[in-house]
This record gives C-alpha cells, structure tokens and sequence, in this order.
C-alpha cells in the first residue's frame, strides 16, 4: 500500500480465522488501521490482494462487503436518536418495519442499552456512545467486525468493563473480530491471535502467551510489556554467553557463536544477597507501583529494570540469579540496541508511550 | 466599560433599525411629505392590495427569487461537496474563482451576463427577444451560487469525515450517504446560504436591469425608475409588510434553532423543529411552483397581442390620486391587445437599451433630440397616419418640429418647459431677474444644479447668449468656464433629489422641468416658478415613436391614436402635470393645472423658447467631460486639459486602497486559521 508516494504497508500477508478476536497492535504510524481501511473498503491497495471466502473483494466497495466497523469516535450520526442510528444500516438494506424492530431491540439488549431507544446521541456518556457505535455495526450480522481503536476515548475504569464486553459479545455473536490497538494490556487480554505491526510491517503473529513470552525481535520484546535487552553471543544450544558470563538457557538451533539479543523480562529477576549472585550491582532508583517496585540496577555501567515485591533502598548492592527458563534468545533484527535499556527510565516512561500512540496516519 | 458597550450596543441597534421604524411610520401616513406625519390611516395598505400593477412586480420580484434561491441552492450545495473533495491545494484555487463573482461589481457581472445573453440569443439562436425571463433567472442563479457555496462550505470541512466512512460502511452508495447523512449535517450551511441567496435575490437591481428584456419586470427594477415623482406612500406600506415578512421568517427560524439545540440537551422525542422546516421548505416549493406555473400559462397565453410600451417613469396616468388608469381604459377598449408597460429614467438609457438590441418595443415616449438621433440612425418605423386620425388635434405648433420636420416618425405626447424654481421666503424678488440668478453668491450654498450636463449647458448657454444647439468647441469652453464659476455656489447636482431639497426648504433655488416645478409648488406654497423669457429657455417636446424592433406597430398607432383623443390627453395630464399638445385637451383638464402659467405660458412666451437638436456624439461626449470636469475639480477646466484631471488620481488611489485591502485581508485570516 502507497500513499502519496511513501510505502506504508509492505508485505502484509494475514490470515483470519472465523469466530476469532484478532488484534492489530502497534505504536501509531505503523500502519494498523490502514490494513484495517482495506479490509473494511475504504482505500485501496496499490498492489496485493484481500481475499474473502476466497474471493478477491479488491473492486468491492465498502457497501457491498459484508464487513462492519466500529470507528475510533464511533462517527454517529447526531441527526438521529439512538435507534435511528441502530436501524440505519437494516433501513438501507430495506428490511420489513417488524423485523428492524426486532433485531434493534436485540441487540439493545446484547448492549445493554434498553430503554435508550430514543435518547440522543450527545446526551449519551462515552461509554453508551461506544455501545451505539457497536450495535450499529453487529446488528447488520456482518461476518467480520472491524474495531479501530473503540476504546482509547473512554477513561480506564470504563475500558477495562469495555474490554471484557466485547470480548463478551463477541463470544455471544461468534463473529471475527479485527481490533485494531496501541494498547499492548488490552491487545493480550482480549485476543485469540496478536498480530505486532510496526513501520508497516508484521513483526510477529501469534496467541498472547508466545508473543509475550518469545517475542521475535528487540521491538516486539519491548512492546509487549517491559523487556532488558542485552547483546550476548550463542556459543552453543542451550548455552549463552552475555556480561563476560555463560548461562543456560531453553533455546536452541543458532550458529555457533552467533550474535544474538538477550530478553529478560523484569518481573522474572530473582534477587539474592550480593555474594551468591550471577550478577552483582547497585540499586539506583526505586519506584513504588501498587503490585510492586520498579527497580533500576546499574550492572557495569548496563542499566536493568527489576520488579520485585521485596524492597531494596537506594544505594543499596545486590545480586541476581537467572534461571535459564528465564532467559529468552532472539536473533539480531534492524532493532537491536535501540530497546531494553533502561539508563535513561524514569516514572513517567508508561504514560509517555501511551501519549505519545495516540493518532494514527 | 460595561456602560459604554451597553450604549454602543444600543446606537449600533438604532442605526440598523431606526431607518425600518421610519419606512413603518411613513406606510401609516396620511400625508405624502416623509417629514411630517399627519394622522394614522390604513389606506396605503389599502391602495397596495388594489395596485395590480405593483403587486404583480412583488409577484415577478418574488418567483424570480424563490426559484433562483430552490435551483442556486441545489446546486451550489453538490458544488461545495464536490469542491470540498477536492484536493485541498485545487480546492483553494477553486474557493478563490467562486468567489470572485461575489467581489466582482454588479454592474460589471451584469453587463457581461447581458451581452453573453444576447450575444447567444441574438447571434446564436436567432432569438428576437434575446433578453428575458429565462435570461434573468439564470443571472439570478449565476450570482446566487457563491453565497449557497460559502455558506456550505465551512459546515462541510466541520462535518466528521468518518461519518461518510459510517454511513458507506452500513450498506449506503456514495449517493445514500449524501442524502442520507452529509445532507443532514450540512443543512444549517444550507439554509443560511438560501436565505442569503433569496435576500440578494429580491434586492437586485443592477445586474436585473441589464439582464431583463421588456418583457418581465422585478420590483427593484421599477421602483429605480421612479424618478419623476416622489415614491408613492403603498410602495412604503409593501416595502413595511416585507421587512416584517423576512423579520418574522428570521425570528421563527431562531426560535426553531434554539428550541431544537434546547432539545439536544433535553431527552426529548422526534425533531419537530426539522419538520416544520421540512413543511416551511415545501410551503415555500409549492409557492414557487405556482408562480412559475401562472407565469408559464399567463405569458404563453397568445390569443392577446402583447404591447410593450417603454415610457419615462410615472410619465402615465394610472388611477392613482382619482386620476384615470389609461391603459385599462385603452384594454377595455381594444379587448385583444395586453399592455406589457415598462420605464426607462433618461433618454440616454432609453436608446441604450435600443441600441443593444435583444429587446421588442412597439412603442417609446423619447424626448425631442434623442428623436432626432433615433431618425438620425434609423432606429424609427415611419407611422401610418391612417391609423391615427387623431392627429388632427395635434396643434400646428408642434407639427413639422426641428427634430422631425417631415411628421413621419413621431406624435408629440407632451411638452413643457425648464425654468427656475425659488423660494420666495428667502429668495429676494428682486434678484429674479433671469438665469443669473442661479450665479448669485448672496445665495451660495442653496442653489442646486441639473445632474445632466446638456440642460446644465442649456441654461449657462442661455446667459452667455450662445446656442444651445452649439457645437463650437470654444463656445463650450466658454459654457463649461461659466459652469465652472458657479461651482463652489452650488449646494448639490441633482434630478429626482430635487423634490426633498426643495419640499424641505434646504435650497432655495434651482432650475427643473416645469410640470415637476408644479408639483413641488404643491406641496410647499413658498415655492414659485419663473421662466427667463427674455434670455431664453428649453422648450422640449416628448413624443410618440415606434421603434425598429417593433413587432405590432398597428397595435401601437392605435394607442398613439388613443392617446391623442383630448378627452384621455386631458385626463393624463392631469396626473403628469405637463403640458398637452392636443387641441381640447386643456379643456379636459383639471382647472387648476389648466390655467397655470407655469403649466401653459402664454403664446409670445413660448415663442422665445427653444428646442434641443441632435448633436453629433463627438459634441456630447465633450459635453459629459467638461461637466465631470466642473464638477470634480471645480476650477477654472480652461487649464484642465493640459492637467490630468482629478478622476484618474482619485481611481488609482482608490484602486490601490481595494488592491492593498485584497493583499492584507486573506494573510489575517490565514493566520487566524
């Protein structure tokens, strides 16, 4: 896909399963909700093909698929009250007066928004707009449901009741949904499959648990969820040399003495008193988060995140111990080095990311 | 500072309707004069109701911009979507070229509409009339547009763009989901743009007057033309019960906006407010359409042979002030000719519209030296006098005239004089003695001027003792010096002003037509006449001719010779105020009006008078230029032709001040943006 001259997507090859909960994830720009426009029929891509069913529905035009969004400001129609928004698409589709009746009081009651049939649209909460915007698109009975990011507008409390919503509806309907995020909580959470995009590619698909526990490449590692990332150099199967230190660890299958990149996620790190660990460093920042600390070691000069439930002061000298399930082997990417440092965190790092992958394109 | 808004607030008020009270006022006069007001009467809503004429320009005035808005608005709404999807570098070079019609002047959009009009019409299409009803509401539509665009726009570029995404994605065509979606968010922008178009549509009168044949006349066209005589009180009453129409419709409209925005807030059911503007729009629709349709049935309507008659304005008697309707008298008479009665203001616009062609006219009421250019050109039918065996009582003084020596093209229709009209409160009797008068500085300041510079020549031509037929390019000078001189004496240069000025005692002295003379003597009996017999004065005949373009010339000479009967002669003099020249016609007069000597000198005066001839345009043209001179700079114009003269500088100051304005103003709202 081009867009003025610069390539935005390249190389997307998906696959949709039916009745799946399928997420795009990835920080803004990445493409996300442009793959999400060609599937849904509102641009077109200068090259490639989407298939539905199997067939070619590149010249289909958005009216004619079967395909339904919800869209990031849920673009209601304020003209129209709460049913009439709802009735839309079945009016269009010309259905006899008793059957929209029906279908718009069923998925009234899917939403839970009963008895709202003829409120209006701004005199609605975000959150009930969301659940317009949703039964706007399901009522239609569409084989695929298009989401582009239909939560970022709600405040945390009403995304997390969102999020368990859909996930709900979803399993009621049993319809696929495409749900395009930033949010990499959310992205786990509620997906079958996570698909990681980032600078118009696809960086690694796969179920929650293996994208979280072996992320393919340093942006994956470091998107999902916190990651210290170090170089290090596969010496054999099963054994990795990183910090002038060989560990054990699970991976295998690398060349001899190949460079790799070493994952390890903070909340796996043990501590142990100084003298009986692998690694010996000194505490130099100590955040409180509610489950836990947040807590930066500086091992010669490398700065690690560490959480822990166990509290150690600033200043203060510890030692670490790593098992080797503990341990994750990823090989080199164009986005090594650039993640999994943690010299420069600070308190603020989660809040900045998340502002920063507001806008799309 | 919160006194000092509060006052501002309430002088900008007053200044914006204080001038509406007033018109209100006058329509519930008794009295013609604005200024004072006599008793309360409902009679001028009553004279409206009855006044077909007036009413049937309000009906004109009315289709002609409900159409015009109903058509310019629909497609100036698909305009503004399709500009707005342009992209955005086209869309602004496509914003900047509709909007240039809108700055561009109106009487330059007109005369370019009229002669694209009539070039398509006459050279194209063969058309005899090229300029008509079609013609005007297309010029209506074409000025129109801008605003229905500009008014959409902005609502277009605030609308949710994923709202089209929305619609198309819920099963809509690109064309549903106009209709079904965009059309409901834009349709404030809608409305605004129609009432901006319907307002300026009723309004129009430059571009309308260019762009309109004989044939369909709009409201602002004739009230323009009523120069002779001040407005008559029901056009106050009609112009009152239109303001309170758009008022209302203006009112109603905000409440409906403000209960529905209330609504918004409110849970409240259905929208009643777009239902009511639905039915409002329809009620409106169904107006529109009936109109066209009477207009449609009236005007193909060809069993009657149409008339059209183009006279000076309020130049006919036409019922009004118990006078006689003499075009009804004549439609009664000859039951298969319909009278289609349209004004010119001056015999120059007049030939100018002739000359442009496009037009059918069967009859025109020029004066004496535009007939003799009319001959001059050929522009004249010869008449069958077979047809008007009134001629008879035409008198020999007005027969084989300067202007028409052989009596083949015209029959006189009027006749008068120009002499001075003073006020004898303030103007000593003694310093009456001829046109000197009007050079008198013991009377600088309300002295007024004619605004026309061949009866401006005339009268200092009289004084100097030149011809006033001269075309001698140092006796002119010599005129346009003399001019020159009373310059800085004269309060204003006037026409139709005249009757305030004079009424209202703010001038005391002025040279004008003598039947006008008598009417302001009517209505201030400190006024008085006086005709410089010894020196010399314009004696000027207006008569009957048909034109080239004529399609019923025998239609017309049987009104020449209608006209003519002195019975109707009498009875429309009565209501003109000027002089007959038929013979009995005096009889039939009003008393009053038949025995002034302002109205009738005597013969051994009228001997002294003199007539105006066809000058060659060249005369005319170095007429105009000296006049502009004495007027604009006031100076002695003996130098001003080595000078460049000040309408130039003033021109280019003005054009660099719209230039400047042009360059500055777009570069504030950019950064404003």
């Amino acid at each position: 896909m081009e867009f003025d001259g610069e390539r935005i997507l390249d190389g997307i090859n998906l696959y949709f399963n039916d009745h799946e909960f399928l997420t795009l994830l990835g920080p803004s720009g990445c493409g996300k909700t442009t793959t999400l426009r060609i599937i849904g029929g509102f641009l077109t891509p200068t090259s490639g093909r989407v298939l539905f069913d199997g067939q070619c529905i590149n010249d289909v035009p958005a009216y004619k698929r079967q395909i339904n969004t919800v869209f990031q400001r849920y673009a209601l129609f304020p003209h129209l009250d709460v049913y009439g928004n709802i009735a839309f698409g079945l009016k269009v589709a010309k259905l006899s007066k008793e059957e929209i009746q029906e279908r718009v009081q069923d998925i009234l009651a899917v939403v839970g928004l009963k008895g709202y049939e003829h409120r209006r649209i701004d005199s609605l909460s975000g959150g009930q707009q969301q659940r317009v915007a949703i039964a706007r698109a399901l009522v239609n009975r569409p084989k695929v449901l298009l989401l582009d990011e239909p939560l970022a507008a709600l405040d945390l409390r009403l995304r997390k009741d969102m999020q368990n919503e859909l996930k709900r509806i979803q399993q009621a309907m049993g319809i696929t949904f495409i749900y395009v995020t930033h949010d990499q909580e959310e992205a786990l959470s509620m997906s079958d499959t996570v698909v990681v995009m980032d600078k118009g590619r696809i960086q690694q698909i796969g179920k929650p648990e293996d994208i979280y526990n072996e992320p393919k490449n340093a942006f994956v590692a470091d998107f999902i969820g916190e990651s210290n990332i170090l170089d290090g150099v596969m010496l054999a199967d099963y054994k990795v040399k990183f910090f002038g230190r060989v560990f054990e660890c699970v991976d295998k299958g690398f060349a001899p003495n190949e460079p790799v990149d070493v994952v390890i996620r903070p909340e796996d790190i043990d501590f142990v008193p100084a003298g009986e660990g692998h690694l010996v460093g000194t505490v130099t920042s100590v955040t409180f988060k509610g489950l836990n600390y947040d807590i930066i070691v500086d091992f010669r000069g490398f700065k690690w995140l560490i959480q822990t439930t166990d509290y150690h002061g600033e200043g203060e000298t510890v030692g670490i111990r790593l098992n080797p399930e503990d341990i994750h082997i990823m090989h080199k990417s164009e986005y090594s080095g650039m993640f999994g440092d943690y010299s420069s965190y600070s308190a603020e790092y989660d809040e900045l990311t998340e502002d920063v992958a507001d806008e799309e394109e | 500072m919160k006194k000092t808004n509060r006052i501002l607030t309430i002088l900008i008020f007053a200044f914006l309707y204080l001038p509406m009270l007033v018109l209100i006022v006058a329509s519930f006069n008794t009295g013609k004069n604005l200024t004072v007001f006599e008793s309360f009467t409902l009679g001028n809503y009553k004279d409206l109701f009855q006044d077909k004429d007036l009413l049937g320009l309000l009906g004109n005035s009315l289709l002609i911009s409900i159409l015009s808005t109903a058509i310019a608005t629909g497609f100036g709404t698909f305009a503004a979507v399709g500009i707005h999807n342009l992209k955005p570098r086209m869309r602004k070079t496509v914003m900047s070229l509709t909007n240039i019609p809108m700055t561009n002047p109106d009487i330059v959009t007109g005369i370019s509409l009229s002669l694209l009009f009539v070039f398509i019409g006459t050279t194209l299409l063969h058309q005899k009339e090229s300029l008509n009803f079609w013609t005007l509401l297309i010029a209506h539509i074409t000025f129109n547009l801008p605003y229905v665009i500009l008014n959409v726009m902005p609502k277009l570029k605030q609308m949710d763009p994923a709202l089209q995404d929305a619609a198309m994605d819920l099963g809509c065509t690109p064309a549903q989901s106009f209709f079904k979606v965009t059309l409901h968010e834009i349709m404030p922008g809608i409305i605004s743009g129609a009432i901006m178009a319907f307002t300026m549509s009723l309004d129009d009168f430059v571009i309308s007057y260019f762009v309109t044949g004989s044939g369909f006349l709009t409201l602002p066209i004739e009230i323009y033309s009523y120069t002779k005589k001040p407005m008559q009180p029901r056009v106050y009453a009609m112009f009152t019960l239109l303001f309170l129409l758009i008022f209302v419709l203006m009112v109603v409209m905000n409440l409906l906006q403000i209960r529905s925005e209330r609504k918004k807030t409110a849970k409240q059911e259905t929208t009643k407010s777009g239902r009511i503007f639905r039915r409002v729009c329809a009620g409106f629709c169904a107006v529109a359409i009936f109109f066209g349709a009477g207009w449609l049935i009236f005007s193909t309507r060809q069993d009657k042979v149409t008339l059209n008659v183009m006279n000076w304005g309020q130049n006919i008697a036409d019922g009004s002030d118990e006078t006689m309707d003499i075009i009804a008298a004549f439609e009664e008479k000859y039951p298969h000719i319909d009278v289609n009665y349209t004004t010119y203001e001056s015999n120059e616009s007049l030939y100018a519209k002739l000359a442009g062609g496009g037009v059918t006219v069967d009859l025109i009421i020029p004066s004496d030296y535009m007939i003799a250019r009319l001959i001059d050109e050929d522009m004249l039918n010869p008449l069958n006098f077979d047809n008007i065996p009134n001629y008879k009582y035409v008198q020999e003084r007005f027969k084989n005239t300067a202007y028409d020596p052989d009596n083949a093209y015209s029959v006189p229709y009027t006749w008068g004089t120009v002499g001075i009209i003073y006020n004898t409160k303030f103007v000593d009797e003694a310093d009456v003695t001829g046109w000197e008068l009007l050079w008198n500085e013991k009377y600088a300041g309300k002295i007024l001027m004619f605004d026309n510079s061949r009866d401006a020549f005339g009268i200092t031509q009289f004084l100097e003792g030149i011809s006033i037929n001269t075309t001698d390019t140092k006796e002119l000078q010599q005129a346009a010096n003399k001019l020159a001189q009373q310059n800085p004496l004269v309060r204003q240069y006037v026409m139709d002003q005249i009757y305030g000025a004079m009424e209202d005692e703010n001038a005391w002295i002025a040279p004008y037509y003598a039947g006008d003379c008598m009417m302001m003597m009517d209505a201030n009996e400190n006024l008085q006449f006086y005709l410089p017999e010894e020196q010399g004065f314009n004696l000027f005949i207006d008569a009957m001719c048909v034109p080239k373009c004529s399609e019923n010339q025998k239609e017309a000479e049987l009104l020449i010779n209608f006209l003519c009967e002195p019975e109707i002669s009498g009875a429309n003099m009565d209501y003109i105020c000027y002089a007959s020249p038929i013979e009995g016609a005096r009889d039939h007069m009003d008393e009053y009006l038949a025995e002034s000597q302002v109205i009738y000198p005597e013969d051994s005066i009228l001997e002294k008078g003199t007539s105006y001839l066809f000058l060659p345009p060249e005369v005319n043209r170095l007429m105009d230029n000296l006049f502009m001179e004495v007027r604009i700079s006031g100076g002695d114009t003996s130098e001003s032709e080595e000078e460049p003269s000040a309408l130039p500088v003033i021109l280019t100051f003005a054009g660099l001040g719209i230039a400047a304005a042009f360059l500055f103003l777009p570069k504030k709202k950019t950064k404003r943006n």
